[in-house]
């Protein structure tokens, strides 16, 4: 069975604990996912246009130990961990962090794939021992690719600087639009929203160059999207006293923000919003965009030379969303059940030409019509080493827990 | 119609925005005119507002080291603006460490009041904040519903205790008058003029009553002819409970000065003074 068991001191505990409320603003759900890079966090939002991944490296822990587990059926299936937990049962776990601080001496967390529960273990002064039991869902991770390194814009700033931005913002308002070009930065209301609100307040600040760490603009753009999962990252960063990394690009392609310890990573990706085509996009940004968008769904895999890596990647769950522009070809990712070897293949070598049919609607969120005009994220499938497919065919495969009903018996049209 | 005005001085700064929190806590909706020397904060005693009216009164020379106002015309020198109080609160709220603050009339898609505040930030540059609060201008024909109001001849005129104690007194009478439902949010607020004021709830089961003494009474109560020879007689009225915890709520510092004036079965009337801001607020009676 695959298992995971670390351990952790009072001080680990806190920021494990700010990472588990950090992610908490993104979703309901959270993925424990143990590989030899470390523990991952992991947590998406039902629309999938937010996404949010904190690594604890092996080297955070007290000790760490993780394993796969191959199951002795056919075709020896090597599975992981496949971990989800109800923020509602964890958050409660961490609470009063300052005070768990204090109080703990150590902290260990158990589990095995056998077994269908996670156990917290909290060993306090005193000698009084805490143990909780949560019982996980079997899930597989969704991950997300970014590439960071291919954004024309990047900028690092302090959280404390992006936390009073904030704060300008009304908790009725959702959505935040960054302004850069190579001279400032503005942080204001969303247009689209402020409009349609006929009570709001339309509030901007403009943030000198000098104000970051890092301040790289290499295309003037304006990208909206919803800032209240941020909330979560910034308490985050500030916690462990770390500056967000930003990437971004033009509207419509995600933007990522990062922080980067040497403990930890921790990255979080939301989807903005797209341009219309009739807002006339310049021909020039279209092109621009088709180039990043295959770049950022086909990058090489870290992984590709671990032929007999113990561990598999995962593949997508379906990522839905609208076409940006109408040339195009989408790019996404779609549902992949467990079948024959010849589809898998077939799949995950074009896999940039995934036909728009076999995506199904957007999700409706209810009560929010913006996020209907949101593009979702990419979730990638990550093995782009094709003899890996021959000898594992159920490597890459992945059922998303809520995504059964795009597939009818496992056959993959490409009409 | 043209308005512009600029704080540069801290505490200045740091008054208005107290000023703009407690009308934020007393009325959601509020209108407010300025004039040459005066802004004002009104709550007009329409069905919506259940009766209650408000004037909060600040000469401008008291907060704004500039200030230029145009009215709507040279013998109606004043304009009539409708907004939501939060709008300005949480706009003045980033102004905790501002150089400067200006506000200002414009019109942007539709008329707001542009609240733009330079902050002073860590290294050399400053960052300028705008908020654009959305705003209703009143015609001249409504003006008629938003002036001062006339102090009422009361029966009873006195002084009050500290509004902190006054307030965790009454949430907790309205805490109980929500369990017992023929109480139906009654306060009974009474006074007489040796200095004693009681707040009471009671139905057929319960009564409770907090008493407060020595408080004194303003000297010019004693004029009026309408009172009555017994000093000790009560003056009482009842009200909703709830409309005065909200106005003990939006008192977030001990005012100055503070008077309840009431007219029997009528009005409760308190007449505040923070620092140099007049609050005037009425409480109808619950018939």
């Amino acid at each position: 069975a695959a298992m995971l068991k670390c351990g952790m001191n009072g001080s680990q505990v806190k920021v494990f604990g700010k990472a588990v409320q950090a992610l908490s603003r993104i979703s309901d759900e959270l993925w424990l996912d143990p590989s030899e890079k470390g523990l991952a966090l992991r947590s998406v939002n039902s629309c999938r246009s937010a996404y949010g991944c904190v690594l604890f490296s092996p080297l955070f822990f007290q000790h760490y130990q993780w394993s796969t587990s191959v199951e002795m059926n056919d075709n020896n299936r090597i599975s992981n961990l496949n971990c989800k937990l109800g923020i509602k049962s964890i958050l409660p776990i961490f609470r009063c962090l300052n005070s768990l601080e204090r109080n703990v001496e150590n902290c260990k967390i158990f589990t095995r794939s056998d077994k269908c529960k996670v156990i917290f273990q909290f060993f306090c002064r005193h000698g009084i021992k805490r143990t909780h039991n949560v019982c996980f869902q079997e899930s597989q991770p969704l991950q997300v690719i970014f590439e960071k390194n291919t954004c024309s814009n990047t900028l690092m700033i302090q959280p404390r600087v992006l936390a009073e931005a904030i704060v300008l913002f009304t908790s009725n308002q959702e959505e935040v639009t960054l302004a850069v070009t190579p001279l400032n930065a503005c942080i204001k209301s969303s247009n689209e929203e402020s409009m349609d609100l006929t009570n709001s307040v339309y509030s901007e600040m403009f943030v000198g160059p000098d104000e970051f760490d890092f301040f790289q603009i290499g295309v003037d753009t304006e990208i909206t999207f919803c800032f209240k999962e941020l909330k979560g990252m910034l308490t985050f960063s500030e916690a462990i006293r770390a500056p967000i990394s930003i990437h971004f690009d033009i509207p419509g392609k995600p933007i990522g923000l990062s922080i980067d310890d040497m403990l930890l990573e921790a990255n979080f990706v939301l989807a903005t919003l797209a341009d219309e085509p009739s807002r006339g996009s310049s021909p020039q940004s279209t092109c621009l965009s088709q180039k990043r968008k295959r770049s950022d769904v086909v990058c090489s895999n870290s992984k590709a030379g671990e032929k007999n890596s113990k561990v598999t990647e995962y593949v997508s769950g379906k990522a839905a969303r609208k076409r940006l522009y109408p040339d195009e070809t989408l790019t996404d990712i779609s549902t992949l059940e467990n079948c024959g070897s010849p589809t898998v293949k077939r799949v995950n070598r074009d896999i940039t030409e995934v036909p728009e049919s076999s995506v199904s609607d957007t999700e409706e969120v209810p009560g929010s019509p913006y996020l209907r005009k949101f593009a979702c994220m990419f979730f990638g499938a990550l093995s782009s080493d094709p003899r890996e497919h021959f000898d594992n065919p159920f490597d890459n495969l992945a059922t998303a827990s809520d995504s059964e009903e795009d597939m009818n018996n496992g056959s993959y049209s490409t009409s | 119609m043209k308005f512009r005005a600029k704080i540069v001085d801290a505490a200045c700064l740091n008054h208005f925005t107290r000023v703009s929190n407690m009308i934020a806590k007393l009325a959601k909706t509020c209108t407010l005119r300025i004039s040459p020397r005066h802004l004002n904060f009104i709550l007009s005693d329409k069905v919506a507002s259940g009766g209650v009216s408000m004037w909060c009164e600040l000469e401008q020379e008291n907060f704004f080291n500039e200030f230029q106002m145009e009215g709507v015309s040279a013998e109606n020198n004043a304009i009539y603006l409708e907004l939501t109080s939060e709008n300005l609160s949480r706009a003045l709220k980033t102004a905790q460490n501002a150089r400067a603050l200006k506000i200002k009339l414009t019109n942007k898609h539709f008329p707001c009041l542009t609240v733009s505040i330079e902050l002073l930030s860590v290294s050399s540059s400053s960052r300028i904040v705008t908020h654009d609060i959305p705003i209703k201008v009143i015609p001249r024909k409504l003006w008629k519903d938003l002036q001062e109001p006339t102090v009422p001849d009361c029966d009873v005129s006195i002084y009050l205790p500290v509004l902190k104690t006054m307030k965790s007194v009454v949430e907790r009478m309205k805490n109980i008058s929500n369990h017992l439902t023929e109480m139906l949010h009654l306060q009974i607020i009474e006074a007489n003029r040796n200095g004693d004021l009681n707040l009471k709830i009671e139905s057929e089961l319960v009564c409770v009553t907090t008493h407060f003494k020595d408080l004194g009474n303003p000297p010019f109560a004693s004029e009026n002819a309408s009172q009555d020879r017994n000093p000790a007689r009560m003056a009482e009225v009842h009200v909703d409970i709830r409309k005065f915890l909200q106005f003990l709520s939006g008192q977030q510092v001990n005012p100055t000065k503070a008077i309840c004036n009431i007219v029997r079965n009528k009005v409760v009337h308190f007449d505040l003074l923070h620092e140099d801001v007049s609050l005037q607020y009425f409480i109808p009676a619950l018939s």
